[in-house]
């Protein structure tokens, strides 16, 4: 799969290799006067030690910020804290105009009225979202329909919006799958608009919109100069750019799933996107069973044998989409997936025969090309 | 989120810290205390200037004070007198009939104290009264009415230096106030930099007459005359935690207000809209409006780290989502797992006192049970006492122990400048300034 969004990452894909010496990418700075004759006198004192120079200079930045229901963390190295603070202020904007956009919970936002109209004609839709959509739609294709941007009802059945979990009754089920299927959204390109064709249709893009608003934030921190970051929607979805200073790639621990105070795996990654889907933050308990939040658009039920699944990539969306699809269809299915796609990775986590234990999988594409400037490293316990 | 976690629990850290240093209520300066007339375990014998409401919303406070006795009651009006009396139990003297009937009272030599819930206008010629003719006083906010009678009370104060002199602004005494303000002190809010409050109410702000002759007497809140409105009644509470979250009076204020709704007859602005300004930009805004009560009362303190929501008996803390800056790298450790929702970020943390102090474990562990049920919203932490009755157990203890007084002159002063400003602004329409201190 090609995605739009992704044609700014390999644009920047010819930056430092990921054995170069971090740091050194000038962004645009101000007061870079005083900033420049001490580099000098650090020059002339320790001589030409790129390393030591950068560590000096670098400051570190973190901000968190609520948005599409959870909180996104920002941490950003540059050499003067007020523009890092400025960026900062325009990735978070960013976000925000996406949350207004694609938000099923506000009324006001374009999905909410794409929700409300496109049955009855077909509504204009704002080119990005309009591409967003048509690349949902792809995910949804390969995984047949596992990866499914329509199962809003199914969660509202199941009472995962906005309220208390329940068991809808078969007759319930039945009624609300026919109201499921990304086949009834239509697109037509050459109009940019979108329709559904049968009455009750719903979008709900909350497996990939955080996902999507991390590469659009690493594209507004490549856009005024960062190179050396590390963006996370609400720990789900995040982008390592670049590497932390004297690092070689940032450090991120997986949950293990059956004791989230523990790290499953830990990872290394430059220049990569990771998303995780589990089931250990969003689910209720009926009768001694726990029904999860991930639903498996075929049957109208919670995937049951699946803890959690963890994708890395070049793009975040494309992450986010697969560790839900994957998450649904398992690892025999992903593996097909798998080896027409190339540059990702798939960590399954998959309960175990004895109680309270698990066993991981992990699954890589045949073709494991990467973008230059990336770097993975993973090891899991 | 683990870090979400930490930050919390610093929170919590800090919070407990900031209560142990509280402990109680604390004045922001120690006044000096009364060694020579301390007498530990005798009672303080007081009478009571102006039985009205609020006079015997305190006098029911003081019933259960131990270490006072009211032999004294006076009031104009015979009714409030009487009710005063009932409201005691003690069976005091009454002293009524003139205006002036409170100055034979002074003359009693039995009396150690005299407490003043008396209209605006007359607080300060009774305080200077009872300062020179001996005795203990407690007044009412707005310690006083007119800005030259500050100077003439400070100087019978002066004179008397011996005696205790209190204002009844009982946030000082509150301990969840004292709490808020050693959270400011510790930092929890980082900078400080406005205080918004506001005191909405959404009726006449009157009593009700049955004889028109006794409008005056008993509205007297609605007529300049006696009245400073609803700047000395209101504001003057919240201007108070204004100055004492930044350590420091204004240095001017502008307001405007009106009397737009309530048009009956009364000579007090129904709504006041001022904006106070402190030393290093900082500004406070007060409203007041008797026709809309959906926000009620309370005061919002803000930092750039943090907001602190309180009122009486309530007090909620946030904080804000601060970005940190630091030079150089961290040691960068990333959780990923599934989505973690905001909804529990949002909630505020509920101010509490930590009262266990230096006790053992199990209390300890209690308190922190407390405190956790109160942030998931299923316990309420409530003060100990009503801070009336803690202001009022304070001014006993002053007299009667030496105890440091938790609202001075000094903090009454500051207050009744503020409000006399404030209401000049209102009345002018200009920008009016403090007086520049005396190096």
């Amino acid at each position: 799969m090609e995605h739009g969004h992704r044609i700014g990452f390999t644009e920047q894909a010819g930056g430092p290799p990921c054995s170069a010496p971090i740091g050194r990418a000038a962004g645009p700075h101000r007061g870079a006067l005083p900033a420049i004759e001490l580099s000098l006198l650090l020059l002339l004192i320790f001589g030409a030690n790129p390393l030591l120079r950068a560590a000096d200079q670098l400051v570190r930045y973190e901000a968190t910020h609520r948005a599409m229901g959870t909180s996104f963390t920002l941490v950003e190295y540059g050499h003067n804290s007020a523009y890092l603070q400025e960026v900062a202020s325009q990735v978070f904007q960013e976000i925000d105009d996406l949350d207004n956009q694609m938000s099923n919970y506000k009324p006001s936002s374009e999905l909410s009225s794409i929700n409300r109209d496109a049955a009855q004609h077909a509504v204009m839709v704002e080119p990005k979202l309009f591409r967003l959509i048509q690349d949902t739609l792809e995910y949804s294709r390969a995984s047949d329909g596992a990866f499914d941007i329509t199962v809003g009802p199914l969660m509202k059945a199941w009472g995962f919006f906005r309220g208390q979990g329940r068991l809808p009754s078969k007759a319930e089920l039945a009624e609300v799958l026919k109201r499921i299927g990304y086949r009834h959204i239509r697109l037509d390109a050459s109009a940019r608009t979108l329709r559904f064709d049968t009455p009750g249709i719903e979008i709900d893009l909350g497996a990939i919109a955080k996902g999507y608003a991390v590469d659009r934030a690493v594209e507004v921190l490549r856009d005024n100069g960062i190179s050396q970051a590390l963006i996370s929607s609400g720990t789900s979805s995040l982008y390592a750019l670049g590497s932390p200073p004297g690092e070689h790639g940032w450090k991120i621990s997986v949950r293990n799933p059956l004791d989230t105070s523990k790290a499953a795996c830990v990872l290394r990654l430059q220049n990569l996107s990771l998303a995780v889907s589990g089931d250990y933050e969003k689910f209720f308990k009926l009768g001694g069973k726990v029904y999860a939040h991930i639903m498996d658009p075929h049957t109208g039920m919670p995937v049951e044998d699946m803890l959690s699944t963890a994708v890395v990539s070049p793009s975040a969306t494309d992450s986010d989409a697969l560790s839900t699809s994957f998450f649904v269809e398992g690892p025999d299915a992903a593996r097909h997936y798998l080896d027409t796609h190339h540059g990702l990775t798939a960590v399954f986590f998959l309960p175990a025969a004895s109680a309270g234990t698990f066993k991981q999988v992990v699954l890589k594409s045949t073709v494991t090309r990467l973008p230059a400037g990336s770097f993975i490293s993973l090891e899991c316990h | 989120m683990r870090k979400k976690d930490v930050t919390r629990r610093d929170f919590l850290k800090s919070a407990a810290v900031a209560a142990v240093a509280a402990g109680g209520a604390r004045p922001v300066k120690a006044s000096p205390a009364m060694l020579s007339t301390s007498n530990p375990g005798s009672t303080v014998h007081y009478g009571f200037i102006g039985t009205g409401t609020e006079g015997c919303s305190l006098l029911k406070q003081l019933t259960t004070i131990p270490a006072g006795r009211c032999i004294a009651t006076c009031d104009i009006y015979a009714p409030n007198l009487k009710r005063g009396v009932e409201t005691i139990g003690s069976n005091p003297q009454t002293y009524t009939g003139s205006p002036t009937e409170y100055r034979r009272m002074l003359e009693r030599k039995d009396l150690d104290a005299v407490l003043i819930a008396t209209p605006l206008s007359m607080h300060a010629q009774m305080v200077i009264d009872a300062l020179n003719a001996g005795k203990h006083v407690f007044v009412e906010k707005t310690m006083y009415f007119k800005e030259e009678e500050g100077d003439a009370i400070r100087k019978a104060a002066e004179a008397n230096s011996k005696q205790v002199i209190q204002i009844g602004l009982q946030r000082r005494s509150s301990v969840l106030y004292n709490v808020a303000m050693q959270m400011i002190r510790k930092g929890a809010l980082g900078k400080v930099m406005f205080v918004r409050a506001q005191w909405h109410r959404n009726n006449n702000w009157r009593r009700p007459v049955h004889d028109p002759k006794l409008e005056r007497q008993i509205n007297w809140r609605m007529y300049r005359e006696y009245s400073g409105g609803l700047m000395a009644e209101l504001a003057s509470h919240q201007v108070d935690v204004a100055n004492w979250a930044f350590g420091s009076e204004p240095i001017s204020v502008v307001g405007t207000g009106g009397i737009d709704y309530w048009k009956d007859g009364r000579e007090v602005c129904d709504n006041i809209e001022v904006i106070f300004k402190y030393p290093g930009g900082r500004k406070m805004t007060f409203t007041s409006i008797l026709y809309n009560a959906h926000l009620e009362y309370n005061e919002q303190i803000m930092g750039d780290h943090g907001t602190l929501i309180i009122t009486i008996g309530k007090g909620m803390y946030y904080r804000e989502t601060v970005a940190k800056a630091s030079n150089g790298k961290a040691k960068e450790n990333w959780w990923a797992g599934a989505t973690v929702t905001q909804q529990a970020e949002q909630k505020g943390f509920p101010l509490f006192p930590d009262e266990a102090g230096n006790q053992g474990f199990l209390d300890r562990e209690m308190l922190y049970a407390k405190r956790w049920l109160a942030s998931m919203g299923i316990y309420e932490y409530e003060e100990p006492h009503d801070p009336k009755w803690s202001e009022l157990s304070n001014f006993m203890a002053s007299i009667r122990d030496g105890k440091p007084i938790a609202c001075p002159l000094d903090v009454g002063m500051a207050d009744a400048r503020a409000v006399i400003y404030g209401n000049r602004a209102v009345d002018t329409g200009n920008t009016v300034y403090w007086p520049k201190k005396e190096a």
